[in-house]
């Protein structure tokens, strides 16, 4: 960030909100956003829980999922939106989504097979289930990682008065 | 080629035109995302919608949001100018690097074609036969990519996961938001 920024907890998390930039509430955007997102948000999971029998997966359907976020910090600010979305609540989230694929794999082997062959796991379609599991997991790492690029950009760099907001 | 992929292929060369030309940023960039758009419809038009899908929401969405939220804390250049002052260097090397790329198109199949090697090959036909029967989804590009390459995609997920931890090593940052 430049010299310039004031750092003064929480100004200079909001994108909008520098000197000449301020973060203005457009109800217009606001209310378009909050009929839209729960739609695009549908259409992310759907996309996700939907790719093993049409287009899509968990790459395609977690980042819709992660816009839908990003549309809601657009509208209503991010600083608003990352105390919404708490950053432990993220970062259980995300290693959640790595530790389910890999426990997928795992359990594999557990029941005799080898890593991720999803037909060793004694469950009846558990090659179908398994995989939708996978997407799932994946869904959830690529939405997370979405919104996290995002929040972590509007902080930008890091510096003297983090600890205030890292608590 | 139909009317449909002559205005689409028109729309994306005037959105990656535009991008190139255009001098304020923040016009730029919506051209790059209109462009993604754009592209993301060739790709449904090749019959590729699982790379369309991903194309209109990383290209069109995500990428567009990330450069807004880049050039919000940048400011504007000075000047009324539509177009930026053309660098007659960079567009002759940009020509003859299009026009040696373009010297290998005459060898690519025509799109559609059954003789291309993907659609010949034996790798691809014991997909296309097997996929259900062996992973119980219908969709074969999710059966390849999550039960026969799964150890790949495990790769490439946990790769998105390092590209967040990088993020926030190079920001100095301890937290996700």
């Amino acid at each position: 960030m430049s010299s310039s920024s004031t750092a003064d907890g929480d100004d200079e998390f909001s994108v909008a909100n520098g000197p000449d930039r301020p973060y203005v509430e457009s109800p217009i955007i606001m209310a378009t956003v909050r009929i839209v997102a729960p739609f695009v948000f549908t259409l992310g999971a759907f996309v996700m829980f939907h790719g093993a029998d049409s287009a899509g997966g968990g790459f395609q359907g977690g980042v819709i999922v992660g816009t839908a976020i990003l549309m809601i910090a657009i509208a209503f600010g991010v600083g608003p939106t990352r105390d919404w979305l708490s950053a432990s609540m993220l970062t259980v989230l995300v290693v959640f989504g790595v530790a389910l694929f890999m426990g997928i794999g795992l359990a594999a082997v557990a029941s005799g097979g080898a890593f991720l062959e999803y037909t060793a796991i004694p469950v009846a379609h558990s090659s179908k289930y398994g995989i939708e599991l996978v997407e799932v997991g994946i869904g959830i790492i690529v939405s997370v990682t979405v919104v996290g690029l995002f929040f972590a950009l509007a902080a930008g760099h890091s510096n003297e008065d983090d600890e205030e907001v890292a608590e | 080629m139909t009317p449909v992929e002559w205005a689409v292929l028109a729309f994306v060369l005037g959105a990656a035109l535009a991008t190139a030309l255009l001098r304020d940023v923040l016009a730029s960039i919506i051209a790059f995302a209109a462009y993604s758009l754009g592209i993301a419809v060739v790709w449904l038009l090749l019959r590729a919608p699982d790379v369309g899908l991903t194309e209109a929401a990383v290209g069109a969405g995500v990428t567009t949001v990330l450069f807004l939220l880049t050039i919000a804390k940048t400011v504007r250049p000075a000047g009324d100018d539509l177009f930026i002052d053309v660098d007659l260097t960079a567009v002759g090397v940009s020509g003859l690097l299009v026009a040696a790329l373009a010297t290998t198109l005459s060898a690519l199949p025509p799109v559609g074609s059954s003789s291309t090697p993907v659609a010949t090959s034996r790798v691809s036909n014991y997909y296309l036969e097997n996929a259900y029967t062996e992973t119980g989804v219908e969709n074969a590009v999710t059966a390849v990519l999550a039960a026969y390459r799964g150890f790949d995609t495990l790769g490439e997920a946990v790769v998105v996961f390092a590209a967040l931890i990088g993020l926030l090593v190079v920001l100095d940052r301890g937290v996700l938001a």
